[in-house]
């Protein structure tokens, strides 16, 4: 294993020190002078025909600069699915139209909150109210009401992955199973609401500060809806709160924002506030899963049919990403010879549902891990002899779809299965106690273009200074996750250089190299860390060259940066401090600045992803058998997530899956009722708290990826999957009851346990 | 959620406050801790055009145990100081931990054990143990003082028995009983710390091997507080059994009249509220047991 | 009518003109600029804007600015009394990685910097009850409960050399 001065240790992220000091700043942290207040009209209704809106009286409130309607925009339609213009469903304020509760109407921006509130009261909207869809069954059904007129069936997307002969791999199993899985919508839940906020140029452009994770798409999709050249806006990210794939769409308020700076010309805020959080923010798809499964009498997987239907809510949002990943999820961990998917997409008048952390795989790998625990039970074979024997390994292809690069897939499976003592355990257990096993895969970033990029997927520009510095630009976005800290690491240890030689400038659309699509899929570490990685490589070529003609070494030398010098290897004394080096580039250019940028875009590397990460992972659980509520007393997890940059911040993502997978599994649901969502505030959208964490042992397994920097692939989110059906599998070892149709609370367990009683 | 607009007044003395609440008529309400308050004015479930603040009377702050006179815990006393009283949590310790359970630290740093009770959520924490103990409510205004059980105070969710120029000025808890015990059990389903699903206290007296003053109070199963009569006249009179407390517990559910919320469903809560009751039971006999040498 | 209040915010003392319905939450971050303390829900359910009032932790937004005129305020912002050295909640808090979006840190600090003054040595369930007014959907909270345990034991050494914590 080779070692590494930087990479792989446990530096401190750049951003702690001003986040411990309340000194980082995020968006609504911001202030610019002349700034007003912006505030959004939402539909309180779920599906309505708009017949006339009138702003007069809220125009006429003191205090009110602007009230606009959907009538007073461009109305240009916007989605991330770019490639394919159909699937783009939305007007930053409806048209005609609103499909969702919360749908948004009208904005607008005044001196203050309070007048900015008090506006919002006076415009006055007449609704004809259409009858609303709140299942895929209602919305599915023979002439049921039109959600899009575009889309007559109200089924936006359908995806099918085939491959392998799948009746003749039925024909040939020993046991079949059938089931149908219900799994629910959960929200981000980040901590920092959405805010924007945007200013006018001197010379007409729009600046855009905004909590995103996708600077980039945010920039495009805001100059095609306020119909303005790319290059005119610019999309800056503060510190973000989080987002967790809520927040990687255009969002109406970003356009309201800039808009309606346009329109007063002067600055203009939009925070949301907790309650449109849970009301109206993007949420993880409810779907259901129809999952048939054949093995034969030893375990070995003989086919898999697997039929999806989410709940897309109101707008296509990026289900239709979610939908293709659900295929692709469901072939995964373990080698189905015969596969057959087919996912649709059905609008409802609920909020969109869209990307959030795992993006399609907590749901199909939840079918996946509870019903290969129930094979297991069924065909007496041990759950963790049962995936030792069909698991995926190194090579492994899915066909027409992916080939798996590195894979330690089994060597997880047993270290967990060592740590958490599985076999001893799962003997001894008193009464309401149980242990459970899930497993997990995950991408690291996709490969499919549906943004339309024209740009690389990820770019770098470094500055090198003769004062031994550098200075890093790239679009990648810090949103919390570490990943500034992580390409900084990945840089200093590629130079040879300290983290503090480091100066980086990240996510500004207007001063960072074009482009980076964002943070979300777990993409950033392996392709902002390659797109550097290139770039250094340039770098180095130029310092190589210098030191090289310095010393006149011969032609067969290597050279290296290490330890701050450019020298050749094994000969320190052949060589000069970076800065010197850069100082001898420099020179040799008569001055000019040294300057060098590196792309990365993955190429033939199927239809998913360049790197698969893997793990599994073992719940501990006891339940009150009286009242039905179970804890969740410790969780195990080895995981393949390649060469581990940062372990702190890799145990870090690690501990905060499980603490969403925990609320996945138990606690956290949005209860709706007729398109309304009534949980709107964090006591009624349960949360774990730090009370409800358990102690958690984590093993990194030992592997390379070959496409990775370094080595390096996901980590973090595919860690989300495994802890919902590694619960639900120690419910079921404590109880008896099997749960299918998440969540699983205390009500639930306590049915469970009578019907199995009888 | 943005705050509407109103007035406001901070008096420093009962005097000045109880002059300030008539004399602001129908919009005018008291703020305490204000933990309820603001949530219910920002959500514009609850207006008021001019907010009377009783946290600056120095009058109505403070614990004070007197041992044949029991307890009073001043209007203006935060939860948190109950929660940790010496008194409180030697001669009552299911009050303190009903307190000290009460939603989170900050919100008990700033809420009041009166505003928990003036605020009348069905769900109220500390309500069902001081129903159980008995517990009085002083209550004032520029006509007099009159004192009522607890028992005749709520009204309905958000209602109780306060007039419109009433101020609570303390709650008042018996002193605890020889051979005693009582006990608070809640459920939620998530964590420890959550608003509960249920919850319920339960006070009861061993006069030789009879159970006595038996009191079972339930949260969040009904509009207001309630107390599970009939579970405690089955009760009352009898010997200590296992199987009598689950008959009880069972009645105290019968008794229960739980609607399905985002929390839990009725089905679920009528479940609990037997299981909880039990366990209540339990635990309050162990203490009178305990105590009976005390 | 606006009220004049008095604030001593990190031993700063303001005079501010307030309306009654304006929150201490919403007077220090847009009238004092003291944006470090967060707004996360606005109905005390989430920890991120609480901060000290005469030494009690609350919720900034369910706190009226009017309700604690004459009080002494602790925001992060005063956590680092010289400026420059950190608190060791902070130094902790860098160190144990109990930082990821940070949105979450500055209430959490505040509350772990109450805890520690009531309860200079709590156990793991202390401080996780200590936690219990905080949410965080970033980091699972266990570092942020070593970083509470390893300030515990920091500040006992500070305090050992008469470093007022």
């Amino acid at each position: 294993m080779q070692t590494y001065a930087i990479v792989g240790k446990n530096v401190p992220r750049n951003d702690a020190e001003a986040k411990a000091r309340g000194a980082a700043l995020y968006t609504d942290d911001l202030k610019l002078p002349g700034m007003l207040v912006g505030r959004i009209l939402r539909s309180p209704v779920a599906h309505a025909r708009i017949k006339h809106i009138d702003v007069s009286k809220a125009l006429a409130l003191p205090g009110v600069k602007c009230v606009i309607t959907g009538e007073d925009t461009p109305k240009v339609k916007y989605g991330n699915w770019r490639l394919f213009p159909d699937t783009q469903d939305e007007y930053p304020l409806a048209v005609d139209k609103v499909r969702f509760i919360g749908d948004e109407v009208a904005a607008v921006a005044a001196l203050d909150a309070d007048a900015a509130a008090e506006a919002l009261d006076l415009i006055e909207v007449e609704y004809e109210e259409l009858p609303g869809l709140f299942d895929t069954g209602a919305a599915t059904q023979e002439g049921a009401p039109v959600i899009h007129e575009y889309c007559p069936n109200n089924i936006s997307v359908n995806r099918k992955i085939q491959y392998g002969d799948i009746d003749k791999g039925f024909s040939e199993s020993d046991y079949i199973r059938e089931d149908t899985f219900h799994v629910h919508a959960v929200s981000h839940a980040y901590l920092e609401p959405c805010s924007s906020l945007a200013q006018v140029d001197l010379d007409g452009r729009i600046t855009l500060w905004t909590s995103t994770q996708t600077p980039y798409i945010v920039q495009c999709l805001l100059a095609s809806t306020l119909g303005m050249r790319e290059n005119d806006v610019r999309v800056i990210k503060p510190f973000v709160g989080g987002g967790f794939g809520g927040k990687m769409e255009l969002r109406p308020f970003e356009f309201c924002a800039a808009f309606l700076a346009k329109k007063t010309g002067r600055p203009v805020k939009f925070t949301l506030n907790r309650e449109e959080e849970f009301l109206t923010g993007r949420r993880r798809h409810a779907m259901t899963l129809h999952s048939k499964v054949g093995f034969k009498k030893d375990g070995t997987l003989m086919a898999k049919d697997l039929k999806i239907r989410l709940d897309g809510g109101a707008y296509n949002a990026m289900g239709p990403t979610a939908t293709f990943l659900c295929g692709n999820f469901g072939a995964m961990l373990y080698r189905y010879p015969n596969y057959r998917f087919l996912g649709e997409h059905v609008y409802t008048n609920k909020p969109p549902a869209s990307a959030m952390r795992g993006f399609g795989a907590p749901q199909s790998l939840y079918a996946t891990e509870v019903q290969m625990n129930m094979a297991a039970e069924e065909l007496g074979i041990d759950p963790v002899e049962i995936r030792l024997k069909n698991a995926q390994v190194t090579g492994d292809k899915i066909p027409d779809v992916a080939t798996i690069s590195s894979c330690a897939f089994k060597e997880s499976i047993q270290k967990v299965a060592e740590m958490s003592d599985w076999k001893n355990k799962r003997k001894n257990l008193k009464p309401g106690q149980g242990i459970g096993i899930g497993c997990y895969s995950f991408i690291s970033g996709g490969v499919f273009n549906w943004f339309n990029t024209q740009f690389p997927f990820s770019a770098a520009e470094i500055r090198a200074y003769a004062d031994g510095t550098v200075h890093y630009l790239t679009m990648a976005s810090d949103i919390g996750q570490g990943s500034d800290t992580v390409l900084k690491q990945i840089l200093a240890e590629e130079l040879g250089l300290r983290m503090e030689d480091i100066r980086i400038t990240s996510a500004d659309t207007a001063m960072t190299p074009q482009a980076d699509l964002g943070s979300w899929g777990s993409r950033v570490t392996l392709m902002a860390g390659n797109a550097i990685l290139d770039a250094a490589k340039k770098l180095k070529a130029q310092l190589f060259g210098a030191v090289s003609a310095r010393f006149n070494l011969n032609v067969i030398y290597e050279l290296e940066c290490k330890d701050g010098r450019v020298q050749a290897k094994g000969r320190p004394e052949k060589g000069v401090s970076f800065g010197e080096a850069v100082a001898m580039v420099q020179k040799a250019n008569r001055g000019e600045q040294v300057v060098v940028r590196g792309a990365y875009t993955p190429r033939d590397k199927g239809l998913v992803t360049p790197a698969f990460s893997f793990g599994a992972q073992v719940a501990e659980v006891e339940v009150d058998q009286e009242t039905g509520v179970a804890s969740v007393k410790q969780m195990w997890t080895a995981h393949d997530c390649g060469t581990v940059i940062n372990p702190k911040s890799v145990e870090g993502q690690l501990n905060g899956s499980i603490q969403m997978g925990l609320g996945y599994a138990l606690s956290e649901q949005f209860v709706m009722k007729d398109g309304q969502t009534l949980t709107t505030n964090f006591l009624d959208y349960k949360m774990p708290s730090a009370l409800d964490m358990p102690p958690s042992k984590v093993v990194h397994i030992d592997s390379y990826e070959p496409e990775g920097p370094m080595g390096a692939k996901e980590a973090g989110e595919g860690l989300v999957s495994p802890t919902a059906p590694a619960i639900a599998h120690a419910v079921h070892d404590a109880t008896g009851y099997w749960c299918k149709d998440l969540p699983i609370t205390p009500e639930k367990i306590l049915d469970g346990m009578k019907q199995n009683k009888k | 959620m943005r705050l509407p607009k109103f007035d406001y007044v901070a008096p420093k003395t009962l005097d000045e406050a109880l002059k300030a609440l008539t004399a602001g008529g129908e919009g005018c309400r008291l703020l305490a801790g204000g933990t309820d308050l603001m949530v219910k004015m920002g959500h514009g479930l609850t207006a008021a055009s001019l907010l009377v603040a009783i946290k600056g009377i120095e009058g109505l702050h403070g614990i004070r145990f007197d041992p044949s006179k029991g307890l009073s815990i001043g209007a203006a006393t935060l939860i948190a100081e109950v929660a940790e009283h010496p008194d409180v949590l030697k001669y009552y310790p299911a009050v303190a931990q009903a307190a000290r359970k009460t939603a989170n630290t900050q919100i008990r740093n700033m809420a009041t054990l009166a505003g928990n009770l003036c605020n009348a959520a069905p769900s109220a924490d500390n309500a069902p143990v001081l129903l159980a103990r008995g517990a009085e409510v002083e209550v004032v205004s520029q006509k007099g003082t009159r004192q009522l059980s607890l028992d005749d105070f709520f009204n309905g969710p958000g209602q109780t028995e306060l007039a419109r120029d009433e101020i609570l000025t303390q709650i008042l808890v018996p002193p605890a009983a020889k051979a005693s015990g009582a006990s608070y059990q809640w459920i939620s389903p998530r964590g420890k710390v959550d608003i509960s699903a249920v919850c319920v206290g339960v006070n009861l007296r061993l006069d030789g091997d009879v159970l006595k003053d038996v009191r079972i109070a339930l949260g969040a199963v009904a509009p207001t507080p309630m107390r599970a009569t009939e579970a405690e006249a089955l009760m009352e009179g009898a010997k200590w059994s296992e199987a009598l407390a689950e008959q009880v517990s069972a009645k105290a559910s019968e008794e229960s009249r739980p609607i399905t919320d985002v929390r839990a469903s009725a089905e679920y809560r009528r479940r609990m509220v037997s299981v909880l009751t039990r366990r209540a039971l339990e635990e309050a006999h162990a203490r009178a047991v305990e105590n009976w040498g005390v | 009518m606006k009220h004049q209040i008095r604030l001593n915010v990190n031993g700063d003392d303001y005079e501010l003109l307030v309306d009654p319905w304006r929150t201490l939450n919403e007077v220090l971050r847009e009238d004092l600029n003291l944006t470090g303390t967060k707004l996360g829900c606005g109905v005390g359910d989430c920890g991120a804007c609480t901060v000290l009032v005469d030494g009690k932790s609350v919720s900034s937004c369910i706190t009226l600015a009017v309700a604690v005129d004459g009080k002494k305020i602790e925001t992060v912002e005063g956590l680092a009394a010289s400026g420059e050295k950190l608190h060791p909640i902070q130094e902790s808090f860098i160190e144990k990685g109990a930082i990821q979006c940070g949105f979450c840190t500055a209430g959490m600090e505040m509350s772990a910097l109450y805890l520690l003054r009531k309860n200079p040595s709590p156990t793991e369930e202390e401080i996780r009850e200590g936690l219990s007014g905080h949410l965080c959907r970033c980091t699972g909270y266990n570092q942020i409960v070593e970083a509470i345990a390893d300030a515990a034991d920091r500040m006992k050494t500070d305090r050992g050399k008469g470093v007022k914590p």
